[in-house]
């Protein structure tokens, strides 16, 4: 279980996090909307240590992520808005093994993981293909790959379909529905685009660095989504 | 031209200089570079261009990806030759070969970048870097910077092309040093942004200076040897000439 405690975050002098107390389940399907600027990337980063609350405490499965960053990146894996910028190596294969190199694991159980993933995901095509000549939605994918590999608990998105087109947004959306839903992954989507929240089962809603709303998505209503600046 | 920009791309081929070690083929470039620096005659530019042409041949490179990538350095060989036109024009010919060299250069830089995955390229510079950490420079981080600045040269190109044609679409030129200024200055901006989220990316992924396992493991071969002592005993009779 996620569960982060009084967590205030300041930049510069600036309170950018006011007071986040929160718990996501193991398995949890959970959006963070939110208006730009609102906060909401800046808590996801926090999900995988690469911030550090200024106040309070992050904890991934009783790991507090101020102690053990390994561990919580282990748990908690990452895919950032545009897949130009997280690609590490040219190749996909080799990209997606970068984690795992990290882990420091065995190569033939490196190749094994990297072929199953590559599988899993339905880009053998991609295999040996170089990332700069992908595509954003297949570049996505690659990203993708490159944290599955590492058989993480949790998955944190930060808005991974802003970049992409209608069949690449479908497509991607359907891949983490299918992981939360088959593998048990545990999903906190980050967004601030109401149709890709369409299989989340619940919502927290951030404005001003504050959370003003959390709980099923049913219960989520226009005058919240008025208040965090999301209406139509 | 800078979407068909490939310098320091991998290309998948089943070639005899893919399948050499990285090792091999860094100290080939060095050495070749080092060689083509030290050519006088026409003679000895023509043994050694032959021995380049033979290694692209062997690379089964693709001779027009060769070309755009020698293509963004025209503007340059121009100007080398025309200032040899216009001030030591009795000495062109060391305008000729100075050109000459540069592109043999570019060829072998592009052999290895072409027949070299970065990661095979990543493992072989840290283990030729290896002896660094002995005045405590940690080569993982010397080859990864490296490895990084490759792969992000044609992305580096597309952002200029997108902020140039932003630029036009609005009206703007780029002969004046203040539209050149407006270029860069985003480029900047956009490549500051890219670092940032890549290194927040490899964090992500757990990314530590000491590496303790490979996806492609290296080691030397027979035809590894073979291939050194070709190029060596290449490199000294050329000299020898």
């Amino acid at each position: 279980m996620i569960q982060i405690k009084n967590l205030d975050f300041k930049y510069e002098d600036e309170l950018i996090l006011k007071n986040i107390n929160l718990e996501l389940k193991d398995g949890c399907y959970t959006a963070i909307i939110g208006a730009n600027g609102s906060g909401k990337t800046t808590l996801a980063k926090h999900l995988n240590a690469l911030l550090m609350p200024t106040k309070g405490s992050v904890t991934i499965d009783e790991i507090d992520t101020k102690k053990d960053q390994i561990s919580v990146r282990k748990k908690v894996g990452f895919v950032f808005q545009n897949p130009e910028d997280q690609l590490v190596y040219s190749i996909v294969e080799e990209d997606i093994a970068f984690g795992l190199e990290n882990l420091g694991m065995r190569t033939e159980e490196m190749k094994t993981k990297v072929n199953s993933t590559i599988k899993g995901l339905d880009i053998e095509y991609l295999a040996k293909k170089n990332v700069n000549i992908l595509s954003a939605g297949q570049k996505q994918l690659t990203a993708l790959a490159g944290i599955l590999a590492m058989s993480p608990k949790y998955i944190v998105f930060d808005e991974p379909t802003t970049l992409l087109d209608n069949k690449n947004k479908k497509n991607i959306m359907d891949v983490v529905n299918t992981l939360n839903k088959e593998n048990k992954i545990g999903i906190i989507l980050v967004t601030n685009l109401l149709n890709d929240i369409k299989y989340a089962k619940n919502v927290i809603v951030i404005c001003n660095g504050r959370i003003i709303f959390n709980d099923k998505k049913s219960k989520l209503n226009n005058k919240i989504l008025k208040k965090a600046g999301l209406d139509a | 031209m800078l979407k068909k920009l490939t310098f320091g791309q991998y290309a998948h081929k089943d070639s005899i200089t893919h399948k050499l070690d990285p090792r091999i083929k860094i100290l080939a470039v060095i050495l070749l570079s080092a060689t083509a620096f030290l050519l006088e005659t026409y003679y000895k530019f023509a043994i050694f261009s032959l021995f380049v042409f033979l290694l692209i041949m062997l690379s089964k490179i693709n001779f027009s990806s060769l070309i755009r990538n020698l293509r963004p350095f025209f503007f340059i060989f121009a100007f080398i030759l025309m200032m040899y036109i216009l001030f030591s024009r009795n000495e062109l010919d060391k305008g000729i070969q100075a050109i000459w060299k540069f592109v043999l250069l570019i060829i072998i830089a592009s052999i290895l970048t072409f027949t070299t995955t970065i990661t095979n390229l990543v493992t072989g510079i840290e283990k030729l870097s290896a002896p660094l950490k002995l005045i405590k420079i940690n080569s993982r981080t010397i080859a990864l910077l490296i490895a990084l600045t490759i792969r992000f040269v044609p992305a580096l190109f597309l952002y200029a092309e997108r902020i140039k044609d932003a630029r036009l679409a609005r009206l703007g030129s780029l002969k004046s040093p203040k539209h050149v200024k407006l270029l860069f200055l985003p480029l900047l901006d956009r490549i500051f942004k890219s670092a940032s989220t890549l290194s927040d990316a490899m964090l992500a992924r757990n990314y530590t200076e000491k590496r303790i396992s490979y996806f492609s493991a290296i080691g030397l071969k027979n035809y590894d040897y073979i291939s050194f002592t070709v190029l060596l005993a290449f490199i000294f009779l050329v000299l020898l000439m």
